[in-house]
């Protein structure tokens, strides 16, 4: 039972200026075992933040992230799955799933989580999974400013994992589940 | 008091509570050849019973204000264990050979326990004067004086199996983590989904009540999982600094895992179970030696199950101590203040010198040591062979434990009377939390010439 935590494109302090209180207020350490980051924090205090949270972070850079340090892309083994991060502004056109799908049979990972969009998207392809956590501070993105804030939790359980949605929604939180099971035969070892 | 200062050579070693064997040898003057023949001839009458303790000789009631009452003391132990002879004084001061007061103790128990319906007055009896440690019966006489066992032999492959199926249920129900909580809870709907999709968006679906990981809600089960985890940590420090000295619970073996692994299920169970009281720091040393002694049972099923056993004796042998635990209760009539107090009442009943020098000329207040002794069940006092054998007194005397508890603590303070009287708040203090070793069999012998007598 790992949770795993995979948020982004907050855009701090350009875009907004901090995660919704009703998110923070749910965000408390001690119960997340990883945080993955698709980028976009932007300054180093968001980073500190995610760091009290949960020791265990993976970010990759995005295109307005201050810290040039961040890897364009990075992989890593939990549990039985294999998780890829990626920004999302290098792959073009903009989310399309195709052109992801392609990133993530070159990292060669079950779930790609990506962002950029600032859309939450869950897509499934014979590759794996895509997942897309959305903007966590609802901060608009280069093609629409009507984004909700959202981002996603996974429980990884074996070969099974059950992802968590949480978006915040006319001020209310929101949370729905999506439910997938990793088949042996997917797994090309 | 005494007036005058006590003179040196009154407190060596003589006098002291820890008479070495040589010692006692050499007071009575005796060649250890005579104990292999008492040996042999005790073990032809098994019946033949030492005299219960209950009536001592005059020489011992003299009243214990005077040093060479000391000395008698001695010679008291070696008269109550002598099966008619006075020959053997070193079976207690031997720990590796079996005396023959061992062996007629342990002739008794066995045909007690063999009997069809188990006699608990007479098991009691024999069992108050300690259990020996050779033949491995002291994990069925402890279940039967804790009441885990009935009485009647035909009953016990029912009950154990009753029992044990019962400790499995509670381990599958509450160690079950949230993720497979939610699991059984929705086992249709994930089958359907998994198969019908190979491509495309996700479905999303509703989540069952309020259910997420990061909910912060009183009744969630995640944020109940989130909370016991605090406890749970607690229990694995504590269970990993149980006695580190032994094998059977510290170290690195895979028996030593197994074994810290069955403490922590047994102790997180009990939490889950008593949200009231949870889990306070002590209540592993308490479990350790039930765990021990029923998982060093030679028949090999019963030691299998020890988990589940040690679990309901536990619980049992707790029910009686509870209200110590309770930080609540700490100044209640049940709390471990008035339990404290009642020792030092206690104790001014039966020596109200030492008393008065304890309490009031060197202010030693009882909550500095009889705090551990009390709630521990002496099990930090003395080492673990020795607890054991105390263990076997206090789960066997029809007093009950807590009586009995009080009745070995307030002997712990007579013994080492001298030096208590001799000393002031640091020496005093210093030799009751550091209990000196002693001999347990004379121990015991002297907290149970305090039952109900009133002193002189």
């Amino acid at each position: 039972m790992v949770l795993v935590l995979a948020i982004g494109d907050l855009h701090i302090p350009h875009r907004a200026p901090d995660l919704p209180p009703k998110f923070k207020s749910m965000l408390v350490p001690g119960k997340i075992q990883h945080i993955i980051c698709t980028g976009n924090l932007c300054i180093e205090e968001v980073h500190d933040y995610f760091k009290t949270l949960c020791p265990d972070l993976h970010i990759t850079r995005g295109e307005y992230d201050e810290d040039s340090r961040y890897p364009e892309n990075k992989t890593l083994t939990i549990g039985q799955f294999k998780l890829g991060i990626c920004h999302g502004h290098q792959v073009i056109p903009w989310g399309d799933l195709d052109s992801l799908a392609m990133v993530q049979r070159q990292l060669d990972v079950d779930i790609l989580v990506t962002g950029h969009t600032h859309q939450f998207k869950a897509y499934k392809h014979e590759g794996g999974v895509v997942i897309n956590p959305g903007s966590a501070t609802g901060a608009y993105s280069s093609f629409t400013y009507d984004v909700n804030p959202s981002f996603v939790l996974m429980d990884i359980d074996g070969l099974r994992v059950v992802v968590y949605v949480y978006e915040l929604i006319d001020g209310e939180v929101k949370v729905d589940k999506i439910d997938f099971k990793k088949t042996a035969t997917a797994s090309a070892h | 008091m005494a007036k005058e200062r006590i003179p040196n050579w009154l407190n060596s070693s003589l006098w002291s509570t820890t008479p070495t064997v040589d010692d006692r040898l050499h007071c009575f003057s005796l060649s250890p050849t005579t104990t292999t023949t008492t040996a042999a001839a005790a073990v032809s009458e098994p019946i033949v019973q030492p005299t219960v303790p209950v009536s001592p000789p005059a020489a011992a009631s003299r009243p214990q204000s005077t040093v060479t009452s000391q000395k008698y003391e001695f010679r008291d132990p070696i008269d109550k264990n002598s099966n008619n002879n006075s020959n053997d004084n070193d079976q207690n001061a031997s720990p590796s050979g079996v005396s023959p007061d061992d062996i007629s103790r342990q002739a008794q128990l066995l045909a007690e326990l063999s009997k069809k319906v188990v006699n608990f007055r007479e098991l009691r009896r024999i069992a108050s004067q300690g259990i020996p440690d050779g033949a491995g019966i002291r994990s069925t006489v402890w279940k039967l004086l804790l009441g885990y066992l009935p009485p009647d032999h035909l009953q016990w492959s029912s009950e154990l199996a009753k029992k044990r199926s019962e400790y499995k249920q509670f381990k599958e129900e509450l160690l079950m983590n949230p993720t497979e909580i939610t699991r059984k809870l929705e086992k249709s709907a994930v089958d359907d989904q998994s198969k019908s999709e190979s491509s495309g968006l996700l479905s999303r679906s509703q989540v069952t009540h309020g259910e997420h990981p990061l909910s912060l809600g009183e009744s969630s089960i995640w944020n109940q999982f989130f909370q016991d985890t605090e406890i749970i940590e607690q229990i694995d420090r504590d269970v990993k600094r149980t006695h580190p000295d032994m094998h059977f619970f510290s170290g690195d073996s895979p028996l030593a895992k197994s074994n810290q692994d069955a403490l922590k299920d047994i102790l997180v169970v009990f939490a889950k179970l008593n949200p009231g009281i949870r889990y306070v720091q002590g209540m592993n040393e308490i479990l350790a030696p039930l765990f021990y002694v029923f998982r060093n049972d030679p028949d090999e099923e019963m030691a299998a199950a020890a988990e589940a056993d040690s679990f309901f004796c536990f619980v049992e042998l707790l029910s009686g101590f509870r209200d110590h635990f309770c930080k609540q209760l700490d100044n209640s009539t049940v709390g471990i203040r008035s339990t404290i107090s009642r020792l030092s009442q206690f104790l001014k009943e039966h020596d109200e010198e030492l008393w008065r020098h304890l309490e009031i000329t060197t202010k030693v207040n009882p909550q500095f040591y009889a705090f551990r002794w009390i709630t521990l069940l002496l099990t930090q006092e003395f080492n673990f062979a020795d607890s054991l054998h105390i263990w076997d007194t206090l789960l066997s005397d029809p007093e009950g434990p807590l009586e009995t508890l009080l009745r070995v603590c307030c002997a712990m303070l007579i013994l080492v009377r001298t030096r208590l009287l001799a000393g002031d708040f640091t020496s005093n203090l210093k030799l009751l939390q550091n209990y000196p070793s002693s001999n347990i069999s004379h121990l015991l012998y002297v907290a149970n010439k305090l039952r109900s007598q009133a002193s002189n």
